[in-house]
């Protein structure tokens, strides 16, 4: 079965990178989220096998935006999206239940590798 | 995997000179209010959205120098205010930079050459800035 993912980044740039990295192995986006209050909203909405999420947005940060959707279902499984320099942001929102992170620039490798294992822990849960 | 880098690189244009603008319409707001927090806002995440697009495209010179307006507008947000017009002067030259090095982008399509003491100026004014928020 496909794996459904919410995309999560203010930047069109990001989304379709990460789009263009995954749909050719398999996953299905379901949405994509341009802050993040759409995301905790889309989330809700579309219930979506794994989220990644930028962590600066406008309105709501990504860190806010795992803790609002984590409140609400404590097994989502969201992947950080970090830049260089971020390493405080990323273990605060892995402390917060963010499963794991990928760094930008985008490895297409490493993105489809994280990917893959926090779903594959997650069916072993 | 290969990505079709030409297609990013027309994006990258087009929201780099979107971030740029918002950018100097928040500099612009902070020259009359020095303390408008949505102005520092989006001048940070614009800054970090330059750097995230332009480190994809191995633009290093450009990631530099908005990791290094990015860095800078962290010290303002955690004060929460500009301090005077010398650090909004470093600001706009910060802004200045970065359109000089995406209109090299847009007119050459290659990466354009570092501005290493813009950017080191601003990395040194960062430091200052955390050794005085510490002290």
């Amino acid at each position: 079965m496909k794996a459904r993912v919410l995309i999560a980044d203010d930047a069109s740039f990001m989304r379709q990178m990460i789009r263009e990295i995954i749909e050719p192995e398999g996953y299905e986006v379901v949405g994509e989220a341009t802050d993040g209050m759409e995301a905790v909203e889309q989330y809700e909405q579309l219930h979506p096998d794994l989220v990644t999420m930028d962590i600066v947005m406008p309105k709501r940060s990504g860190i806010d935006a795992v803790k609002g959707i984590l409140e609400k279902t404590p097994d989502a499984q969201v992947v950080m999206c970090s830049a260089l320099g971020q390493e405080t942001l990323v273990m605060e929102a892995l402390q917060a239940g963010a499963k794991d992170f990928i760094v930008k620039p985008f490895k297409p490798d490493n993105v489809l590798s994280t990917l893959a294992k926090v779903l594959e822990k997650k069916s072993e849960d | 995997m290969g990505l079709d880098m030409a297609k990013y690189r027309r994006l990258f244009l087009e929201e780099a000179a979107e971030h740029l603008s918002e950018i100097s319409t928040a500099l612009l707001a902070l020259e009359k209010d020095r303390g408008a927090s949505e102005g520092i806002d989006v001048i940070f995440r614009m800054a970090h959205s330059i750097k995230s697009m332009a480190a994809s495209l191995e633009y290093g010179s450009i990631a530099d120098l908005a990791h290094a307006l990015e860095d800078r507008m962290e010290g303002v947000r955690a004060r929460g205010c500009i301090d005077d017009g010398a650090e909004l002067a470093s600001l706009f030259r910060g802004l200045e930079g970065l359109e000089a090095m995406v209109a090299v982008v847009r007119e050459t399509g290659e990466a354009p050459p570092p501005q290493v003491e813009l950017v080191e100026s601003m990395r040194a004014e960062s430091e200052s800035l955390k050794k005085k928020a510490l002290s």
